[in-house]
């Protein structure tokens, strides 16, 4: 470059740089509002309304926390009979769905040539009312198809099914636990699944049931879990054929070959009925249809080791309250009825059924449908048979398997009318788009178990254009009558209140955010003929899955897809395999050497004529010859209905892998799947004296006078979940960076879950986060003390002394610190969720975890206003509020008497890289899950 | 053109350009400071009567100042409760009226705005005795609110440190 070309660049950049800070800096936000605000709101301060989430069937108790009204953070209800506080990933993120930019903000039709065009309410209903009576004119039926419907929702769509003269479809579901249901049908009389009580177990056996992530109520079974771990004679085994977060907590996980688990239960119903616990017998003729299994035998069929099975066996009959939940994949293959029953049967002979399965409060399946019933459906929709078809709250265009072809089907209706709030496949298709209010904008309830109804209530007014199912319903039967809506859905909602649990009730409910209904006890006895004749007729092996075989598994992060058009959940990354963004195909480390496939190549999947190209992710824990892959990873899969109970098998056999060399561009954010000999997670925990060298350190001591900020995290209770990571996201207004940057290294989440592997192939997960260190290596190294040490043992970050010069991230041996590389942008109505507390960082910034400063300042500053310390347990940082399992606990650690001060000086506290004299805040509870016994697979 | 006739120009050419760079800092450093500036307001509230004539103590209408870190502006209901009857006939309190009728709020003209990297709390200061005076100046003896304060880091320090309040980052910044 030329001197001048040098000088004319400075002169443009400097002049530049300094003229774009001349913008003007007023702002509209210092309002007098028309009428001041409701009572209790106070302008400034964070408040809280109870909700229910929607993000799924569990209907977890949410605490809304607000700011000028609006939602900017979703937290768990503290002692809701559901989620006790805990809340989910999914939850946590279900508040970008209210915001989400993409939301359809208007009712849409389909014109002529396949496009949407917006059209008014009124229109739409008018078209919607005239169709229905057109409809019933040519003969055609009109068909009403939802999503696991509860509460009262449920008995307005009858009422208006009934009205109109409109069939309602059994819902649809695609983890339907029809199986499940089914063999209690059978067994007990009682076709739904039942409410486990785990905290009253001493033994627990999974089978194939992803309780911790996806199964039926993920955050209840965790609690539970917790409650029963922290009895301490409490042992948890797991038998699955692919490896899930849940099998990866359990204290000892099998491995057991696809299709076999019913093999390993009907030796373990022999061995319960010759050794007990034995509460009630079995008839003698289900005794003689019981098929006999030798220990060998057993292993053989089943693939577990025979001392290991012999173990099983012999704790689960020294057990007092033992209790087996069976589902998910084991239930969802050509034997699942039978792992069903043979699990209930057991559970029948153990005893305690009330105290352990509760069919009084069972979680409301029964009126799921199965695939039998979308089977139908589809048959009846090819020939025409459809005038108006509802779809609500429901995706079987993309959930269903290929076979169903149900896109084409959906296209056959006279007119198709979806209700929803993104444009997912079914909407997509539908001839009428009525766009449904978020559950933060509507009156509604749920009763995802029987007796608990969780109130949904508004927290704003409606975004865009939209109403809730309840109101659209209501307008419909108004336009129908040609009377108008006879009330709003609230008024409806709160007539049906009153009538149920009295003006009272209505009004706790209102207040509380939920109501929980004192119910008789429920005795179930087993039906000894039929379980007879159904053991006579079933066998506990043949039919399984043909080698190799592709497992579809659900998933932590979207469920069964339907969490998948929410950005955060793609960022934050699957905590057994670190992948971001993307699709990919888990494969075990043996069968990916015998395949010649590297990590992230590709491979073409196919089965028959179905096949697929995704990436290969080597997954230690996996069996030989068994891939794995999220449900909503594959496009319409050639799946199988199970005869006998209407669930999809969730198999593809007879699998066949071609490699295609390329490797593909997927997001794996761990550096290593393994410690490296590091000692992150020393293993016996005691403190790992051979890298301690003496410290001396070259600067002063810090002084700390009223507070010392620290954290312990207990790994023997932290699951990976991840539902802290998330709620660090929304509560930090941290950025959603992308897929383009994760490849480059450039992901900015404060939190990150850290999965190490064993040579067994167990799990364990490490919370890392910035350690808060005492000697920070990161201050010292800053030329701008913009890293610095404040009185309270927190390392500040003051971002706008901050240059960006990312010595302090060099330099830090934890890599927890994050560098804004551009300026990111929350796209509208996103960033009405940011949170107000902090600013959003700028382009050239270092940033990262805080210990939650701003939860901490508002906890001082409420302290003050009453002349006092900041209480133990009155203030805890966003990750540990959503904790799930209770695995990390803040405080003050010059306080002798709180929480966090007696962790961290328990015998297995120890902090990492403690060698390098950092002096960490964190403290992490070592001690496998389990304890010593802990292993990997069997 | 010879070396030596270059010479000068070069130096007057980057001498200038640091001469306009310098101006141009130094013009925004004073732009910064932005004391005494008093925008104009959607309507014209004269604190003069308020305070001065009615004696109006500030957290009469500034009803968060003591309970949030924002003082709040005042809902246009509690102007209303004074206004449905006295001083009707003014054209100011008719564009008062006007707001409250068509259920319009009104959007004010910020006198006092810190940036978003700034944590400040009326309600810390007002519990700690801070009079609003010593930062806003004697509101009842302008008509129109002029900004007293120069609001930079250098002037919020000064008065902590006097006053013993703390200096750690964190209590300011966020």
């Amino acid at each position: 470059m030329k001197r001048r070309d040098f000088l004319r660049v400075l002169g443009i950049l400097s002049g530049s740089t300094l003229l774009s800070s001349c913008g003007s800096r007023k702002t509209k936000d210092f309002v007098s509002s028309v009428l001041p605000p409701e009572e209790g709101v106070i302008p400034g301060e964070a408040y809280y309304s109870p909700s229910t989430c929607t993000e799924c069937p569990a209907g977890c108790g949410l605490s809304v926390k607000r700011r000028e009204g609006w939602p900017i953070k979703l937290e768990g209800a503290p002692e809701h009979p559901i989620n006790d506080g805990g809340l989910c990933i999914r939850g946590q993120s279900s508040l970008t769905r209210l915001y989400h930019p993409k939301r359809v903000n208007a009712p849409l039709r389909r014109n002529g040539d396949g496009k949407f065009n917006a059209v008014s309410w009124e229109k739409a209903l008018s078209l919607v009312s005239e169709s229905l009576a057109g409809s019933r004119d040519a003969g055609r039926k009109n068909l009403f198809l939802s999503g696991r419907t509860t509460g009262s929702l449920s008995l307005l769509i009858d009422a208006f099914c009934g009205k109109l003269g409109v069939e309602r479809l059994p819902e649809f579901e695609v983890y339907s636990h029809s199986a499940v249901a089914e063999a209690n049908g059978l067994l007990f009389g009682e076709r739904d699944v039942p409410h486990y009580r785990i905290e009253n177990a001493d033994f627990l056996l999974t089978v194939g049931a992803d309780i911790l992530a996806t199964h039926v109520s993920p955050v209840s079974y965790t609690r539970k879990l917790s409650r029963a771990r922290s009895g301490g004679d409490f042992r948890w085994f797991h038998a699955e054929p692919h490896l899930s977060l849940t099998g990866a907590n359990a204290d000892r996980r099998f491995v057991v070959l696809p299709g076999r688990e019913a093999v390993l239960l009907a030796y373990l119903l022999r061995q319960v009925l010759e050794k007990g616990p034995r509460r009630h017998g079995l008839p003698r003729e289900v005794v003689n249809a019981l098929p006999r299994y030798s220990v060998e035998n057993a292993s053989d069929q089943t693939g577990i080791p025979a001392e290991k099975l012999a173990d099983l066996a012999d704790r689960m009959t020294k057990a007092r309250f033992p209790l087996v939940i069976a589902g998910g994949v084991s239930t969802s293959h050509r034997r699942g009825l039978e792992v069903a029953a043979l699990a209930g049967m057991i559970q029948w002979v153990t005893g305690e059924i009330p105290g352990l399965v509760d069919f009084a409060r069972n979680e409301q399946y029964g009126g799921t449908g199965t695939y039998h019933d979308m089977e139908a459906l589809s048959a009846r929709l090819s020939k025409g048979e459809a005038g108006v078809l509802f779809l609500s709250r429901t995706n079987p265009v993309f959930s269903l398997p290929g076979g169903f072809a149900f896109r084409e089907n959906v296209r056959k209706a006279k007119l198709s009318v979806a209700f929803g709030d993104l444009l997912d496949e079914t909407v997509q298709e539908a001839d009428l788009i009525l766009p449904l209010s978020h559950s933060l904008e509507s009156w509604g309830d749920v009763e995802p178990r029987r007796g608990v109804v969780s109130l949904v209530r508004p927290v704003l007014g409606s975004l865009h254009d939209t109403l809730s199912e309840g109101d659209i319903l209501l307008r419909l039967m108004g336009a129908v009558s040609g009377e108008g809506p006879a009330t709003g859905y609230r008024e409806y909602l709160f007539a049906e209140w009153t009538k149920r649990f009295g003006e009272k009730g209505k009004d706790a409910l209102i207040r509380d955010g939920f109501v929980e209904e004192s119910l008789p006890e429920k005795r179930v006895t087993l039906n000894g003929g039929k379980a007879a004749a159904f053991l006579k007729g079933a066998a506990a092996e043949g039919g399984e899955p043909k080698a190799p075989v592709l497992v579809l598994a659900p998933s932590l992060r979207t469920f069964d897809g339907r969490s998948r058009g929410l950005p955060l959940l793609s960022e934050v990354p699957d905590p057994l395999t670190t992948i971001s963004y993307g699709r990919w195909l888990s494969v075990s480390p043996g069968t990916a050497k015998a395949l010649g496939v590297k990590d992230t190549e590709e491979a073409t999947v196919s089965s028959g004529d179905w096949s697929q190209v995704l990436p290969m992710k080597i997954q230690p824990g996996l069996a030989e010859g068994v891939f794995v892959a999220g449900r909503d990873f594959v496009d319409s899969p050639p799946l199988r209905t199970e005869e006998r109970t209407g669930e999809a098998t969730w198999y593809l056999e007879g699998i066949r892998i071609e490699k295609s060399g390329k490797v593909a561009a997927i997001p794996v954010l761990s550096g290593s799947p393994s410690q490296q000999g590091r000692g992150l997670i020393p293993d016996p925990s005691h403190k790992d004296e051979k890298h301690h060298h003496g410290t001396e350190s070259l600067y002063p001591e810090h002084e700390h006078k009223e507070y010392r900020w620290a954290m312990a995290i207990d790994l023997a209770l932290c699951n990976g979940c991840s539902a802290c990571v998330a709620a660090c996201y929304i509560e930090n207004n941290v950025p959603v960076v992308g897929k383009k940057d994760h490849l480059k290294g450039r992901e900015m989440s404060w939190l990150r879950i850290e999965p190490f592997y064993g040579e067994a192939g167990n799990v364990d997960f490490l919370p890392m986060l910035c350690q808060q260190c005492h000697s920070a290596p990161c201050e010292t190294v800053c030329p701008v003390y913009a890293a610095y040490h404040n009185p309270e043992g927190l390392n500040v970050q003051v971002y706008n002394r901050c240059v960006g010069t990312r010595y302090c991230s060099n330099n830090c041996p934890y890599k927890v610190r994050r560098f804004n590389w551009f300026w990111h942008l929350w796209k509208k109505p996103l960033d009405r969720m940011l949170n107000p507390d902090l600013e959003v960082r700028a382009a050239g910034v270092m940033e990262k975890c805080t210990f939650c400063v701003q939860r901490i300042r508002a906890a001082k500053d409420k302290a003050k206003d009453d002349s006092r310390k900041v209480r133990d347990g009155e203030v805890t940082t966003a990750c540990a509020q959503s904790c799930p399992t209770g695995a990390i606990t803040f405080g003050n650690l010059l306080d002798t008497k709180s929480k966090v001060y007696r962790l961290a000086h328990l015998a297995r506290a120890y902090r990492v890289f403690e060698g390098l004299g950092t002096n960490p805040s964190v403290y992490y509870l070592g001690g496998a899950k389990g304890g010593p016994e802990r292993e990997g697979h069997g | 053109m010879t070396r030596s006739v270059r010479k000068p120009a070069i130096l007057l050419a980057v001498t200038a350009y640091f001469g306009v760079l310098l101006l141009i800092a130094a013009g925004l450093w004073v732009s910064w400071q932005r004391a005494g500036i008093a925008p104009d307001q959607p309507i014209a509230f004269p604190h003069t009567i308020h305070v001065s004539q009615l004696n109006l103590p500030c957290n009469f209408c500034h009803i968060f100042v003591d309970r949030s870190r924002h003082a709040g502006a005042p809902s246009l209901s509690t102007c209303m409760s004074c206004h449905r009857a006295i001083a009707t006939d003014r054209e100011e309190i008719k564009k008062l009226t006007r707001h409250y009728e068509e259920k319009r709020p009104v959007e004010w003209n910020r006198v006092y705005y810190l940036p978003d990297h700034v944590y400040f709390s009326h309600k810390r200061h007002v519990k700690a005795g801070v009079d609003c005076s010593e930062c806003h100046g004697k509101v009842g003896a302008m008509k129109k609110i002029r900004r007293v304060g120069t609001l930079t880091m250098g002037w919020c320090v000064s008065c902590h440190r006097a006053r013993g309040a703390p200096l750690d980052c964190t209590t300011c910044h966020k």
